[in-house]
């Protein structure tokens, strides 16, 4: 009796149900545009990796800093050292959804989610408002959003008045599929 | 022996310390089990893409002052230098005033990243109004992880003179090449030590000239902050050398602006490829013979923005 009862512990505390299964991406879309006076560029990632689980309401992104492309590799170079990626490589989110989500609906619903955004070593309480959309191949998530870079101990780069706008706009956007328990 | 009577509540203790005991190994376990189950749903492991990329930075310019660095040009950059060294700051420093009275010599020239490892460039030279073509090859790059622990250039330059002197081309020529090896230590010191060789066609020699020249040329640059940083270097000719010439040596103060780096120097030689800083060096910095100068160097995107 015992060990059947030991069997059914196990298997209620680890078997995945429908809903506890998350959702994953390593390959979605992340995107920065900074301004400075004249001019606007616009920073990009494909690399921006991301779990949601609707069960527990989790919400977890993270893109490595290194793999942001300007267009132009000296500016690249200047982000990296800006951000101090060697020591800080990462930046990320981990919360949860607060609103409400429908999985039964199939147009994308307004979506909410609270945490923290860490960014240079320092991290902040945010909330960020975004859109989930239940597609066949999985969740489609996306979100945009203001960091203020000095929030996050980051001097934005330039020389005299010619100086990158603290306020830099952030975009993600991802196709998180539905993936095993154990593959994570 | 005992009565059934007395037998029975032994029987029955036993059966309840055992169950006691069986649920809370139970409990444990689903607590346990719980949490694990809860750890799975915490945070995904955070990976680097690139956790033994190169390192970056290790000089901020493609020259320390004359010498050439391992810095690379990336693909589709062009960088635009204009070297400019004024006379001796030292001699008649008033009548001078302190040497810009003097005519310099500048270099303007282009470079251009054709693969991230590979550029072309073509400057030219006030003096002699030498044009010189050349081109830098990365070899190896220093990694994070130091799984390669030096970077490793080859740069070729070949200068001509085009000043009018009735001579064929062919001993207007003179050549350059060297290895660079570069390290950086930690986020601040980066050094290098470039064996270099330098050939002067006959034609070119001065008196007591000789054609072939041999030298270690060193260079450090240390960042004081992500704006400032010093460097130096320095050219021991090793072997003949011409008559009445000195090792060169440099002091600089880089500026880093974003898409300018400025390099502010102190210098004794007033050439600006490795080549004529060997061969026509006659000052000695230690003993107050230096000139100002200064490198301006803008960085040009020519792909997609």
């Amino acid at each position: 009796m015992m060990k059947r009862l030991l069997f059914l512990i196990v298997a209620v505390c680890l078997a995945p149900d429908a809903d506890a299964q998350p959702f994953m991406t390593e390959s979605g879309h992340a995107e920065f545009t900074s301004s400075v006076p004249l001019h606007t560029f616009t920073g990009t990632s494909e690399q921006l990796a991301g779990m949601i689980n609707l069960a527990d309401s989790t919400v977890d992104f993270y893109v490595d800093l290194t793999t942001f492309d300007t267009g132009i590799s000296k500016r690249d170079k200047d982000m990296r050292r800006t951000l101090n990626t060697d020591e800080y490589p990462f930046a990320e989110f981990y919360g949860k959804l607060v609103s409400p989500f429908d999985t039964s609906v199939s147009k994308a619903q307004p979506a909410i989610v609270e945490g923290e955004f860490t960014i240079h070593g320092i991290t902040q309480k945010v909330k960020i408002e975004g859109t989930l959309q239940k597609t066949t191949e999985g969740l489609q998530a996306e979100a945009s959003w203001i960091v203020n870079l000095t929030d996050y101990d980051i001097e934005p780069p330039g020389i005299l008045f010619y100086r990158v706008d603290e306020e830099q706009k952030v975009k993600i956007k991802a196709l998180l599929t539905p993936v095993e328990e154990s593959s994570l | 022996m005992l009565s059934e009577k007395e037998r029975e509540p032994v029987s029955i203790n036993f059966f309840k310390t055992n169950v006691a005991f069986h649920m809370k190994t139970v409990i444990s376990l689903f607590v346990i089990l719980f949490a694990i189950n809860t750890v799975v749903h915490a945070q995904m492991e955070r990976k680097r893409a690139d956790p033994d990329g190169p390192v970056e930075g290790t000089f901020w310019a493609p020259n320390i002052v004359g010498m050439g660095t391992t810095e690379q040009l990336s693909a589709n950059n062009m960088n635009v230098t204009i070297m400019h060294s004024f006379g001796i700051a030292t001699n008649q420093p008033v009548k001078n005033f302190f040497g810009m009275d003097i005519p310099p010599n500048v270099r303007l020239g282009l470079d251009y990243g054709i693969t991230d490892s590979w550029s072309l460039g073509i400057g030219r030279t006030t003096f002699d109004k030498v044009v010189d073509i050349r081109t830098k090859l990365a070899l190896l790059r220093q990694t994070k992880t130091s799984s390669v622990p030096v970077s490793l250039s080859m740069k070729a330059d070949v200068g001509l003179t085009t000043q009018e002197n009735g001579r064929p081309v062919g001993d207007d020529l003179n050549y350059f090449v060297s290895v660079i090896a570069a390290r950086k230590f930690g986020n601040q010191l980066s050094v290098q030590a470039a064996p270099m060789y330098a050939h002067f066609t006959t034609a070119l020699l001065p008196q007591g000239g000789v054609n072939n020249l041999f030298a270690i040329g060193l260079g450090a640059e240390y960042h004081l902050t992500d704006r400032y940083a010093v460097s130096a270097e320095y050219y021991p000719v090793i072997g003949e050398r011409n008559e009445g010439t000195n090792n060169a040596f440099a002091l600089a103060l880089n500026i880093e602006t974003g898409g300018h780096v400025f390099q502010l120097f102190l210098a004794s030689a007033n050439w600006h490829t490795e080549q004529y800083i060997l061969a026509r060096n006659n000052d000695e910095f230690w003993a107050g013979d230096f000139r100002f100068g200064f490198n301006v160097n803008r960085l040009f995107f020519l792909g997609r923005n």
